[in-house]
């Protein structure tokens, strides 16, 4: 009673049904990766660089709109006064230009403190030290725009006069390192600066105005209590931690999670029927062999278990097959879908997770070999001697 | 395989007292069998043959336990079988009975050597039991060099050969045979009625429905069935 030798009896028809169960593994898969995946990605983005809390301008989320927070200082002296806060780091958003040649190129610009920030990685080159006035920090894609590398001199340009075209601020800057934003999407030129240079470019230096902070808190137990202090003493600024943010993250995509799950529970009952469609099937053909066994002593439990685990190699082969289909076509309508402008490019919308991989994975074979049990318990219930007398005609 | 025979005075082991069978067939009732009882003794070779329809094959699977009589009883080794759950009926028929069936029912994915390990298997015989005493049994019926052949390899008369392997599997008290040599030429044929001449010289008991008359002379007791009764019931000369 080898499973595979018997599923190996009727060799296109079982290729059939694993094609069949390998397709609703890949689709269950995705949908189990889509469901939680770009919530776990997101989490991940915003704790990247252990920066447990967010403010910004009272009912905004940092960069949802081009509010800013004024008085920076004051603001950051309030929350380090919080023995629990470790570092407060300001940022700051502006539309810059930069001049390449006799042209103007566009570039978006983030003024931090390099002591305390949450939105770049170094790549290559140094970062910048904290009182580096003459100093940028170019993206992959900015350096590529602007022809420039580390060492390199670039002019950043700001408050364009639209009628006259003419600048008012205009900075000369020496590329220290190239990094990586982490919330820009694929492609954008961005460049990062000290915040008062930043500040000067977008004219906000007078007002000392940022768009948001990111708050690293000594450790995650004091995190809630930390957050309720920070809001008290700060009642005018939006104060989340990335727990709030993913919360409101989660009720935005509410709908999104019950497509999943329905599209998943699908997937799931296709494969059921699929399992239990083909073992009805080979159950029917081989009642006379499986009546023979039960003749010469095989007891029933022994031929349910033998269907159940026919059923359950199916499913396993097939969903096997179907987890590498499911990772290859996540990888694929990831790679599409991170490509829509306005979403950082180190979003995910599929991430595996070895936990759901593992239920997904277990779901699915306990499924198979239930979708089996029903036509195992018809045959080892047949009567014997009837069925081996039709059998003989 | 060296059994002595031990028909001499020796007691019933499998004994059907008046069997009736009845079964539903397009809105009337068979009677499949009218009262029969026989006794069978430890070692005899026993053939029952009849016309088609007679009962004979329906009779074997009531003395075998795979079905269940309208009225009457069997007993094997003293155990009634109508009082045995399905659990120690199955149990029972894979550890005291062996059956061969017409059309051989061997399980095609499996080799020869692989069928006749299943009812070991299924006993709890550990691996290397198995495979020792499946080589031996096919070495007895013939088929030492064919042990890794699949089923659907052999022939009709391989096959048979395999299946009543099969069937000494776990040392049965009875072997109960419905038309072994139905499916098969004359020539084929003739080497299972020399294999059964072979057991019942080594001292199986064996029960063979047929309608094979070269088999049924083989046989120490013939036993003639018609209309779901026992007509005659003669021992040969040895």
């Amino acid at each position: 009673m080898n499973p595979v030798r018997n599923l190996l009896r009727h060799p296109i028809r079982t290729g059939l049904a694993i094609a069949g169960i390998m397709v609703t593994t890949a689709m269950l898969l995705d949908m189990v990766l889509l469901s939680g995946g770009i919530e776990r990605s997101f989490e991940r983005l915003l704790l990247g660089r252990g920066f447990q809390v967010r403010v910004s301008p009272k009912g905004t989320l940092p960069f949802d709109t081009e509010a800013t927070i004024p008085g920076a200082r004051g603001v950051r002296a309030v929350m380090l006064s919080d023995s629990a806060v470790v570092a407060a780091g300001p940022l700051l958003g502006a539309s810059l230009y930069a001049r390449r040649t006799d042209t103007l190129v566009t570039l978006f610009g983030y003024g931090v403190d390099p002591v305390a920030q949450a939105i770049y990685q170094l790549d290559d080159g140094r970062d910048l030290a904290p009182a580096d006035s003459t100093g940028v920090l170019l993206s992959q894609a900015s350096s590529t725009l602007l022809g420039a590398g580390i060492g390199d001199t670039v002019t950043l340009v700001a408050r364009l006069d639209p009628q006259a075209a003419v600048a008012a601020v205009e900075r000369r800057l020496v590329v220290r390192g190239i990094v990586h934003f982490l919330y820009d999407y694929k492609g954008q030129p961005s460049v990062a600066a000290l915040l008062p240079l930043m500040q000067d470019l977008a004219r906000r230096r007078t007002e000392d105005r940022v768009s948001a902070f990111v708050v690293k808190i000594r450790d995650d137990a004091s995190l809630a209590a930390t957050t309720e202090r920070l809001r008290a003493a700060l009642p005018a600024l939006e104060i989340n931690s990335v727990g709030d943010m993913l919360a409101h993250f989660r009720e935005r995509l509410v709908y999104f999670r019950q497509l999943s799950y329905i599209l998943g529970t699908i997937s799931l009952g296709v494969t059921v029927l699929l399992v239990a469609t083909l073992m009805t099937i080979t159950v029917n053909e081989r009642l006379g062999e499986i009546a023979t066994l039960r003749a010469i002593g095989v007891s029933q439990g022994s031929i349910v278990r033998g269907v159940m685990v026919e059923g359950g190699t199916l499913t396993l082969i097939g969903g096997s097959l179907g987890v590498l289909l499911g990772v290859l076509t996540a990888e694929y309508l990831d790679r599409i879908l991170t490509a829509f402008p306005g979403l950082p490019a180190a979003i995910s919308f599929f991430v595996p997770e070895p936990r759901s991989l593992l239920v997904a994975a277990l779901v699915l074979v306990l499924t198979g070999i239930l979708a089996g049990a029903y036509p195992a318990l018809l045959a080892a219930r047949a009567p014997i001697a009837a069925t081996l007398r039709s059998d003989a005609t | 395989m060296s059994r002595r025979s031990q028909l001499p005075g020796a007691p019933p082991i499998l004994v059907a007292r008046e069997l009736r069978k009845d079964y539903p067939m397009n809105g009337e009732t068979v009677h499949a069998l009218r009262g029969v009882s026989l006794e069978v003794r430890a070692g005899e070779y026993v053939a029952i043959v009849g016309p088609s329809g007679c009962g004979k094959s329906t009779l074997l699977q009531l003395l075998g336990g795979i079905d269940t009589p309208t009225s009457g009883g069997v007993t094997l080794n003293g155990a009634a079988l109508e009082h045995l759950s399905d659990r120690d009926l199955t149990r029972l028929r894979l550890t005291k009975l062996g059956f061969v069936f017409q059309r051989f029912h061997l399980l095609p994915v499996l080799s020869a050597a692989e069928n006749v390990e299943l009812p070991m298997a299924e006993a709890g015989i550990d691996r290397a039991e198995r495979r020792a005493r499946a080589a031996e049994l096919l070495g007895y019926v013939g088929l030492a060099d064919r042990c890794d052949h699949r089923a659907t390899q052999l022939s009709g008369g391989e096959m048979q050969r395999v299946a009543l392997a099969r069937a000494l599997a776990n040392r049965p008290s009875v072997i109960l045979a419905d038309e072994p040599t139905g499916e098969l030429d004359a020539a084929t044929g003739r080497g299972i009625l020399d294999l059964f001449r072979r057991l019942s010289l080594d001292g199986v008991t064996l029960v063979v429905v047929t309608h094979d008359e070269r088999l049924a002379a083989e046989a120490g007791r013939v036993i003639h069935m018609l209309d779901g009764h026992i007509v005659n019931d003669t021992l040969e000369a040895p």
